[in-house]
């Protein structure tokens, strides 16, 4: 038995939460966690230091009985596709805890229990090689979430909390047949390798297809089952925003990769014209509702259902350039959303509004602020030179390869982006100063920048040199690319 | 019967005549020592049920069939006895203070509660309709009294009179049903009646007599149509009486189903329609009226319905799997019911009653460990991973699967999302209130004892199924 270094990176979180149980203190309580989080990270980094990108075979794998009479395991694995994620949670869990430095001033223990089992849990979901393993993992992070958002949001929190939970709740439940009847017709295992060379009939593969898009598409978010977004987003507090657009929404597309694409591969390209429609849909829908907006977050939580489009949209075009694009583009929406919502953080800190309208000038009562906040906006529009651009070149080009329809959508899409966001910018940091005479404004401070430097340092990485991410994932991607079309085209 | 036979037979019932001989000594000492010892009584119950416990334990190796067929002492019988074991033992427990403050805490009520103990044991190894019914009516009838114990309040005895009224109808309706099939088989032994049989299992009278039945059993679990005294008896009862109806009993009613529905007559007939059609509407009934419930022992009383009709659901599939899958359902039903109503027993002290959802706003800010725990039972009543609700649900879902009733599973999963939001408003309203008031819970040393007991079986049993799953499936009976 090798080292278990995925279950240590997943169980270290809990561990630090078992940890903060017995602390009294609320200093020190922010200080462990953040040292959880940073040996957590630094646990992750030494993994990719030692993932071999020659292979699209899981790596550090474990497995162990859990359940023998069901034929449940244990079982940690990563491979190119859920590397990355795992980088990503282990990355935004840090700047969670430091995003919640001050805005959180009341019950800090539990929220940093709550976020730290968050994380593991995550973690867990990106790692896990046995199907009821991930279901777990996937509707614990229900009672978490749950709590961030209606203990410590805003004004709106309880209702917030309820929708995001029974949206989920009802979705994910489905699915939950959908992989009992999967376990059944798969030779009775959880295994997500041994139910992935399964050849099940079309029919099954049918309305297995239809129970997985529920669940998948209700974290994505998809259009129409996108309602729950703005509402948890605008009221979560910022970590709980980050959290949700940087990993939560990742977990939907993830499914559609690890589950519906390879387990389902006869529907998933059946149905794929219908998922492409519904990513075009969400693409320009989220776009114009983004363009309404006068609350920030909720600005960047619809710019969130548009860019999750593109990641559909690249994923169900079923080639190379689209998959990898969609991969790529889902780590860079973790990034500058995540940033994003952090901004948006830091600035509801200092002013306690979220009202675009309220601001102007503000560039000049905290320049470095704004220039970060420049680079951020300009990542999430997709400039060149910065990570989203890549990631959308490669969505929209295999987009046009599967669909005109769909990629034109896609371009309209970019373009309202390019709008809303740029409208949003000029609004708030250009201008005559409106915020700076009613509202002490102090620009960032060395832990607000410890938070925003990784994240700017990964957008400037991504959109110059993406090679070593698109090398973690392409023995991979290409492996999955080739089992969809060889088991696909059997209809 | 030879007097070798005899032998036998009392042996395969010693834990019954444990606790039957152990309750009539307790009777008696307690004329004798008077008031206040209550002390004394607890602890005199807990050793009787720990004396019964240690007696099947002993006989568990093997199966053994008394009173020439009227009785047997398998491992099924040994499974749902251990859950009866568990359930009194804690309502024990809970009693002590609670028992003070109500002033309930005499020598009877314990008394009561083991003879009650003792019907659900004979329930459980009952393999004749009538010792079914000897099992039944003992269970009942000391729980009519036990449901008016609150002699001063109304809300009691409106309770109790109601439930002795239909119950007695319910028993009567069994009973007929009885004599029914004694009249078309001439036999009432379960085992006998599948053999005599060998026509057409659809003759009408045989169904008519199946449906008066599964009618009267269906009453004891609280399953639609026959739960209207529920939400009533429930609320009405001292609580701890009420926790310990909401398990017990029900469980013992599910034993008694378990072993009549999957005999192979009754499994002939096609009750099963019948009974998936009980399955669905009781558990819309529970999710949905429990959404409007403000009173808290009422809304148990509607999840309890609800639980009941998911356990149903596993009745319907049948088979090892089904059958293992109500049993294990069952017993994380009761460590998790028994948690939460610990909660509520627990908060009845000084002028508090606890039996309001929206007095118990703010409790994670004063007392974060009792709301944590809280947390704990709601969401595994919920059915939420990754706690032991989850898997009893689950396990139910994959034999109802497993059979090919995939729609009934989505109606049931359905449902459950239902029921999951009123056990969330009630962390909400644990977590996202302000309080409004000092909570001073009765913290006994015995009731932090049932907590720990429970909260440990709740996480343990969802993150370690394994051990738990196999103790049931070993258990079913004949496999």
């Amino acid at each position: 038995m090798t080292f278990p270094l995925l279950s240590l990176i997943v169980f270290l979180p809990v561990a630090g939460a078992a940890v903060l149980v017995f602390l009294r203190n609320d200093d020190a309580v922010r200080w462990t966690a953040l040292s959880v989080t940073v040996l957590d990270l630094a646990l992750c980094i030494a993994m990719l230091a030692g993932f071999d990108t020659t292979t699209h075979e899981m790596q550090f794998t474990e497995r162990r009985p859990w359940v023998p009479a069901l034929g449940i395991t244990y079982a940690l694995g990563i491979d190119g596709i859920s590397a990355l994620f795992v980088f990503l949670t282990a990355l935004l869990g840090l700047i969670c805890v430091l995003a919640s430095w001050v805005a959180i001033d009341r019950k800090v223990k539990a929220f940093m229990v709550s976020l730290l089992v968050m994380q593991a849990l995550m973690l867990g979901v990106f790692c896990a090689l046995d199907l009821f393993l991930f279901y777990v993992l996937w509707e614990a992070m229900l009672i978490p979430m749950y709590l961030i958002i209606g203990v410590w949001g805003g004004d709106g929190r309880v209702y917030a909390a309820f929708k995001f939970f029974l949206y989920t709740l009802a979705g994910s439940l489905l699915f939950l047949i959908g992989v009992i009847v999967l376990y059944f017709n798969g030779g009775e295992t959880f295994d997500i390798l041994a139910l992935t060379a399964q050849d099940l009939p079309f029919r099954v593969q049918s309305w297995l297809f239809f129970a997985f898009l529920v669940a998948f598409a209700v974290k994505v978010p998809m259009v129409p089952v996108h309602t729950w977004l703005p509402d948890a987003h605008v009221q979560a507090p910022t970590a709980g925003s980050i959290i949700l657009a940087g990993v939560l929404l990742k977990m939907g597309a993830y499914g559609f990769l690890r589950f519906s694409l390879p387990m389902l591969p006869e529907a998933s390209m059946y149905y794929s014209t219908l998922m492409l429609s519904l990513s075009a849909l969400a693409i320009v829908y989220g776009g114009l509702l983004a363009l309404a907006q006068d609350d920030l977050k909720k600005l960047v939580a619809y710019s969130s259902i548009s860019h999750m489009g593109f990641v559909t949209l690249g994923i169900f075009a079923l080639n190379l350039r689209g998959l990898e694009g969609a991969i790529l583009q889902m780590f860079n929406h973790g990034v500058t959303t995540g940033a994003l919502f952090l901004f948006v953080g830091l600035i509801y800190e200092r002013t306690h509004t979220r009202s675009i309208a309220d601001y102007g000038g503000l560039m000049k009562a905290a320049p470095v602020y704004t220039a970060f906040l420049a680079l951020f906006t300009l990542s999430s529009m997709a400039l060149p030179g910065t990570n989203s651009f890549i990631g959308e070149l490669l969505v929209l080009s295999g987009g046009f390869a599967a669909s005109l329809a769909a990629g034109s959508a896609a371009v309209f899409g970019a373009l309202l982006g390019a709008a809303y966001l740029l409208g949003m910018y000029g609004r708030v940091a250009l201008g005559p100063a409106s915020v700076g005479g009613r509202y002490k404004m102090r620009d960032v401070n060395a832990r607000e920048m410890a938070a925003i430097l990784p994240l700017a340092v990964l957008v400037i990485w991504v959109g110059l040199y993406p090679r070593p991410f698109l090398d973690v994932m392409d023995v991979s991607v290409k492996h999955l690319l080739t089992h969809v079309q060889s088991k696909g085209s059997g209809q | 019967m030879t007097a070798a036979a005899l032998f036998q037979s009392a042996l395969a019932s010693l834990p019954e005549i444990v606790v039957i001989s152990g309750a009539c000594i307790l009777l008696i000492l307690g004329q004798l020592l008077g008031k206040g010892r209550q002390h004394f009584l607890v602890w005199a119950s807990v050793a009787i049920v720990l004396i019964a416990a240690v007696a099947t334990l002993m006989l568990a190796g093997e199966v053994r069939p008394a009173y020439t067929g009227m009785f047997v002492a398998d491992r099924f019988a040994v499974f749902f006895k251990f859950v009866f074991y568990l359930a009194t033992i804690l309502t024990f427990l809970l009693s002590r203070k609670y028992g003070e403050i109500e002033g309930i805490g005499s020598s009877e009520y314990y008394v009561l509660l083991l003879f009650t103990l003792s019907g659900m044991m004979i329930m459980a190894s009952a393999t004749d309709l009538l010792s079914i019914y000897v099992g039944l009516e003992l269970m009942v009838l000391c729980t009519y009294v036990l449901t008016g114990f609150l002699r001063q309040e109304r809300r009691s005895n409106e309770a109790a009179l109601k439930y002795v009224i239909l119950g007695a109808v319910s028993t009567g309706i069994f009973l007929y049903g009885v004599s029914l099939v004694y009249g078309l088989t001439g036999t009432t032994q379960l085992d006998a009646m599948a053999a005599v049989v060998t026509g057409d299992p659809l003759d009408p009278g045989l169904l008519l007599a199946v449906v008066f039945i599964v009618a009267g059993l269906v009453f004891k679990v609280g399953a639609v149509p026959f739960h209207m005294w529920l939400p009533d008896v429930y609320e009405g009862a001292p609580t701890t009486i009420t926790a310990f109806m909401s398990v017990g009993p029900k469980a013992a009613g599910f034993a008694v189903i378990l072993r009549v529905f999957l005999n192979p007559l009754v499994a002939a007939s096609e009750v099963w329609i019948i009974v998936a059609v009980i399955a669905v509407v009781t558990m819309a009934l529970g999710s949905f009226v429990a959404l409007v419930q403000d009173n808290f022992k009422r809304l148990l009383a509607y999840s309890s319905i609800a639980h009941a009709g998911f356990a149903i659901f596993g009745v319907v599939a049948g088979g090892a799997d089904g059958i293992a899958s109500v049993m294990l359902y069952l017993l994380i039903y009761s460590l998790m019911t028994l948690g939460i109503f610990g909660i509520v027993i627990m908060m009845r002290n000084g002028d508090f009653s606890g039996e309001v959802i929206e007095d118990y706003a703010g409790l994670s800010k004063s007392h974060p460990g009792l709301a944590l725990l809280m947390l704990l039972y709601l969401f595994s009543l919920a059915g939420i991973p990754p706690t032991a609700g989850f898997f009893g649900k689950f396990y139910v879902l994959v034999a109802l699967v497993e059979r090919g009733f995939v729609m009934l599973a989505v109606i049931a999963v359905l449902l459950s999302a239902v029921a999951a939001y009123f056990y969330i408003r009630i962390v909400m309203v644990i977590y996202m209130r302000e309080p409004e008031r000092v909570f001073d819970p009765a913290l006994t040393p015995s009731a932090r004892a049932t907590l720990a007991f429970t909260a440990v079986g709740t996480l343990g049993i969802g993150l370690f199924p394994a051990w738990f799953l196999r103790l049931a499936q070993v258990s079913v009976f004949g496999g």
